[in-house]
């Protein structure tokens, strides 16, 4: 049993990391920074916890909180360019903040032995679980305690004012400023929520696995980040969730009795989920048939 | 001091006339299809590995794994162009990266799947030591990538503006509407320059595997983020640029390297990146896509 709350668990920190760049997206611009915020909040929250004795919780607010004031630091300056070019100034940051990790070394001796982060062998023993004695259920318990907190807090914004800007700048950003919405407080907003749940994300993931290096940092969490919600669909924050299960659970763990060939496969049915979902899985005639559905057996009450 | 400062500048310039090509190849399906290709470092890797397998068990000259390289790099770009990029029309640039991302780890995990180990043997481009004058050293292979990247951004220049198929892929930068309209097979000229892109990229590979003398399976992400890096550095969709980038990235990279250690090296180089892109000149950020 306990495979499948590892498992639950991974799928948690990705729906997370896959939701930071879905409010992004919902603006119309494409982050691959969210790996650096994630990294931030990774190493912020294992620090807190392992050197300076704070409890979990507070902990994860003040990783959140950082990867936010990071993201609206980088927000700034990054959002006067779009598209293509957004891509490649993001990822710059997102490499920058990884190259800061692999050369960062704050080590104090506690106990005996020195823990904290140590450069290119990472931050090792990060053991706040373990020694407050949660089992694998209690922790994949709390970290879908925030995914669902996280999609509720989404789902919200969908359904109030601030989501239909966000959509509006996302759809045409000139008929947006001409009916008088600030273009860069909408970006750099939307980016600075991003960036507090990519920083929650990796706070949480710095616990679980209990080991974190600049490595797992780099341009291959920045994309599956970004391909969660393209992938996924950008209607709806479901669309998130179902393309971490379709790709943690069935393509990288449903496929393991493939072995070596798994990545061979793993490839290729992105890619032709991507060519026969161009606009995701959650695409909107696929929500609209959806909620009929939904209207149908609730008994025309249209709850959904 | 001074000594150290001219070497490292030799240095830096020999570093930047390996990325040389690598840009110019990058920016040439930049600057045509507006695309970034992820997989194209990748698809280079997959080329050194299938030229390193032939060496490995068959044994061949330098110019026939040049070939092998040239040829297998343009196989995997063309399978990279129709699953990624040709499904991919206006105006999901976005999907075609992340696609073209997906396919990245497929080419890299075919290549390892030929060679598992971490590191291979590649025959070496040139037996000789480096060339001394004054004091200094000047490799001969970063000689040899020099002349080649100049050698094909004359080339292209050559195919870009003298030939149909350059009239119809400079038509397609303007408008890829107009082009169509007027009676360009876009589709046909993609492929074109997508192949050409991948050739290039193939003989960048080559040259650099040949004069490190080994292949790794780092090769492929070191290929796409040099590439990209030199590209940008450049000013996008310029082939001067992107060969002035290349060579401006290996100056900074090596003088990094001399003033603040080979850890922050790559660190620099992005930092660098950003600022310019996010604050830097109009020239760099002018133009996107």
């Amino acid at each position: 049993m306990d495979f499948y709350f590892g498992l639950a668990q991974i799928i948690g920190v990705h729906t997370l990391i896959g939701l930071s760049a879905y409010i992004v997206l919902l603006t119309g611009q494409v982050s691959l920074a969210q790996a650096g915020f994630f990294a931030v909040g990774a190493y912020a929250a294992g620090m807190l916890t392992v050197l300076a004795g704070w409890a979990i919780l507070p902990a994860l607010a003040a990783s959140a909180l950082l990867g936010a004031a990071v993201a609206c630091a980088v927000g700034f300056p990054a959002l006067r360019v779009k598209g293509l070019m957004l891509v490649i100034a993001t990822l710059a940051f997102g490499e920058g903040v990884r190259l800061f990790f692999f050369n960062f070394d704050y080590q104090v001796a506690k106990g005996g032995v020195k823990l904290g982060p140590l450069g290119g062998e990472g931050f090792r023993q990060i053991r706040y679980f373990p020694e407050n004695g949660w089992t694998t259920m209690d922790v994949m318990l709390f970290i879908w305690a925030f995914v669902v907190l996280t999609m509720a807090l989404l789902w919200w914004f969908d359904r109030s004012r601030y989501g239909a800007v966000l959509r509006a700048v996302g759809e045409d950003e000139l008929a947006a400023q001409s009916v008088g919405l600030n273009l860069t407080a909408v970006k750099v907003s939307a980016m600075t929520v991003g960036g507090a749940i990519a920083g929650l994300g990796g706070g949480i993931y710095a616990h679980y696995t209990t080991h974190i290096e600049h490595a797992s940092f780099g341009i291959l969490l920045a994309t599956f980040a970004i391909a969660y919600p393209i992938l996924g669909g950008l209607g709806s924050v479901f669309g998130t969730l179902l393309a971490a299960v379709f790709v943690q659970g069935f393509l990288v763990e449903g496929l393991r009795f493939l072995g070596d060939w798994r990545n061979l496969l793993f490839g290729a049915l992105i890619v032709v989920a991507m060519n026969v979902r161009p606009r995701g899985f959650l695409d909107a005639p696929t929500l609209l048939w959806l909620k009929r559905l939904f209207a149908r057996t609730g008994g025309g009450s249209g709850a959904a | 001091m001074l000594a150290d400062l001219v070497q490292n500048t030799l240095d830096g310039l020999a570093a930047g006339a390996s990325y040389a090509l690598l840009a110019v190849g990058f920016t040439l399906v930049f600057g045509v299809l507006r695309r970034v290709n992820l997989s194209y470092g990748p698809a280079i890797m997959l080329g050194c590995y299938a030229a390193t397998f032939v060496h490995l068990h068959y044994g061949a000259g330098l110019l026939a794994l040049a070939a092998i390289c040239v040829l297998a790099s343009v196989a995997a770009g063309a399978y990279v162009e129709r699953l990624c990029f040709a499904p991919h029309g206006k105006g999901s640039a976005i999907a075609a990266m992340v696609a073209s991302f997906a396919l990245w780890m497929q080419l890299e995990e075919v290549a390892m799947l030929a060679l598992p180990r971490h590191l291979y043997p590649f025959p070496p481009l040139y037996e000789g030591g480096p060339l001394a004058f004054a004091g200094f050293t000047v490799r001969v292979e970063a000689l040899v990538m020099l002349a080649a990247a100049v050698t094909v951004c004359a080339l292209l220049w050559g195919i870009l503006y003298r030939t149909r198929f350059g009239v119809a892929a400079r038509a397609m930068i303007d408008s890829p509407v107009a082009a169509e309209l007027a009676g360009i097979n876009v589709p046909r000229i993609s492929m074109g320059v997508f192949a050409l892109a991948s050739a290039i990229g193939g003989l960048a590979g080559f040259l650099i595997s040949a004069s490190v003398e080994q292949v790794t399976p780092m090769l492929g992400m070191w290929s796409t983020l040099k590439g990209l890096l030199a590209m940008m550095l450049g000013g996008l969709g310029s082939l001067p640029g992107a060969v002035i980038g290349a060579l401006v990235l290996g100056l900074v990279e090596a003088h990094s390297q001399w003033f603040l250690g080979p850890q922050l090296r790559d660190f620099i180089a992005f930092l660098l990146l950003f600022i310019l892109l996010a604050v830097g000149p109009r020239w760099i950020r002018s133009r996107h896509g």
